[in-house]
């Protein structure tokens, strides 16, 4: 039998830094319109595809977007899965409570999909193709989270 | 006989190249930002994006405090469906990557983008996370101590009193196998990295620096570097930086350092070899066989370097 291996010595370090995102302009109409419960895809003017994020630039066509579009916060549930580990909230530090569910939603009037939560109460009535409707916050900041989540359409 | 590897190398064409204004804060996110300079950059070369095979990315997670920092420009630099490599390291690096890449005739025109935004967090905080986390960072060194530890080796006058001013920019440049009439190519590339641990290496002097000439020079046929460029655009962020160039390079000291004004008064992170690549390309273009000396450096006291020969046709 060989002996344990004794421990070697390790070092903590905790690191803390705090970095600052410009969010660009269109993330900055975006959220200024999230503020107020409006949702807006941008379209490319070559594809036609609405994207919902908005990002400044289609990466298929390779051309600059800033015509505005305004997207319902219905729409079908394209992907979906339920999380049942506890993974560590970035805006908190503590671990997020699970489950919880995470789709991709497809907004009326956006081509492309948003990633966000969905309300697991009744798991059963999650599935691909179902018709979800956001769930707001009452006091809404013009942040991602001012939907709280998705919710299956009775 | 010679190393095959170190045989001259198919020439490869700065086509073009564009770079944003160096600002203490670019309000723009980074993508409207590199994409200033992706735009300019495709125009000066008279390049479409479709024209584009391949791209070469250099930005550094830490500074970006992003992982895989290169997803923020993946559309931006035109890389959506198409082979990007992203270099953790200075632009120079990363052109000097593309430039293999075109001379292995993998790929006919490579795009090469190099961001930084200082404004993001405190740089010189920040580069105290890149060093050795059991013997340096406990002790809290940073690039600015181990820049100081070089600067007074060197002569007391030296001392760290001033350091290019550090902001957000982003650069573009165009590479291609195909060489307009006129064009600067590149006909020798070098690259070297030194021990990272500042106790291991001689710093009162650019050692890895000399190596990454000496590649350089042998590919491109340079047998006497004093007498060899028109122009040399340095990497230097400190002054003492300059003499450690100039010894290392053996360019003499009647070759003109940085006639395009150098960094000193503004350069971002991660940027500057590449804006010193185009620098350089610019000074000679049109005067058929006038060379100039581009350079890249990074890590604690120059800890990489990286060197290109540029000779216009």
């Amino acid at each position: 039998m060989t002996a344990a291996k004794p421990e070697l010595v390790s070092v903590t370090l905790d690191l803390d830094m705090t970095w600052r995102y410009a969010s660009g302009d269109p993330m900055d109409r975006f959220l200024n319109g999230v503020a107020k419960g409006r949702l807006e895809a941008l379209r490319c003017p070559e594809c036609d595809t609405r994207y919902l994020p908005p990002r400044p630039f289609c990466g298929r066509c390779n051309v600059a977007m800033d015509e505005w579009g305004p997207v319902s916060d219905t729409g079908t549930l394209i992907a979906w899965t339920v999380v049942h580990l506890s993974i560590i909230d970035g805006r908190t530090g503590e671990p997020r409570p699970s489950p919880y569910g995470m789709g991709l939603v497809q907004l009326d009037g956006a081509d492309t999909t948003l990633n966000h939560y969905l309300d697991t109460a009744d798991p059963d009535r999650l599935s691909i193709g179902a018709r979800v409707k956001a769930v707001w916050r009452d006091e809404l900041r013009g942040a991602m989270d001012d939907i709280i989540h998705f919710e299956v359409v009775p | 006989m010679a190393d095959a590897s170190r045989q001259r190398q198919r020439d490869v064409a700065v086509l073009g190249g564009a770079e944003t204004e160096i600002v203490p804060e670019d309000l723009r996110s980074i993508p409207e930002m590199v994409l200033e300079a992706v735009a300019g950059a495709l125009d000066d070369a008279a390049v479409q994006w479709e024209d584009v095979d391949a791209i070469v990315t250099a930005s550094v997670d830490l500074f970006d405090g992003l992982t895989a920092s290169s997803i923020a420009v993946t559309e931006v630099v035109g890389a959506v469906l198409k082979p990007e490599t992203r270099i953790a390291a200075d632009g120079m690096a990363a052109a000097i990557h593309a430039v293999h890449q075109i001379a292995a005739g993998a790929y006919g025109t490579v795009l090469v983008v190099a961001h930084g935004k200082a404004s993001m967090a405190p740089h010189w905080d920040l580069t105290e996370w890149a060093m050795d986390p059991v013997y340096l960072q406990p002790l809290g060194v940073d690039f600015l101590t181990v820049a100081g530890l070089q600067a007074n080796l060197i002569a007391d006058s030296n001392r760290v009193g001033r350091c290019a001013s550090l902001g957000d920019g982003a650069c573009a440049v165009v590479l291609s196998s195909s060489v307009p009439s006129g064009a600067a190519v590149i006909t020798g590339t070098g690259h070297d990295l030194d021990a990272h641990y500042p106790g291991d290496r001689d710093l009162s002097t650019w050692s890895g620096l000399q190596r990454a000439a000496g590649r350089a020079y042998e590919q491109a046929g340079v047998r006497d570097p004093a007498t060899a460029f028109a122009v040399a655009e340095p990497s230097c962020m400190f002054p003492h930086e300059e003499g450690l160039f100039v010894e290392a390079t053996a360019i003499g000291k009647n070759t003109p350092l940085s006639p395009s004004g150098g960094l000193m008064e503004g350069t971002a992170p991660i940027v500057s070899g590449l804006t010193r690549l185009l620098a350089a390309a610019r000074a000679i273009e049109g005067n058929p066989g006038r060379r100039a000396l581009a350079h890249g450096a990074w890590g604690p006291a120059g800890q990489g370097h990286a060197v290109a020969i540029v000779e216009a046709t």
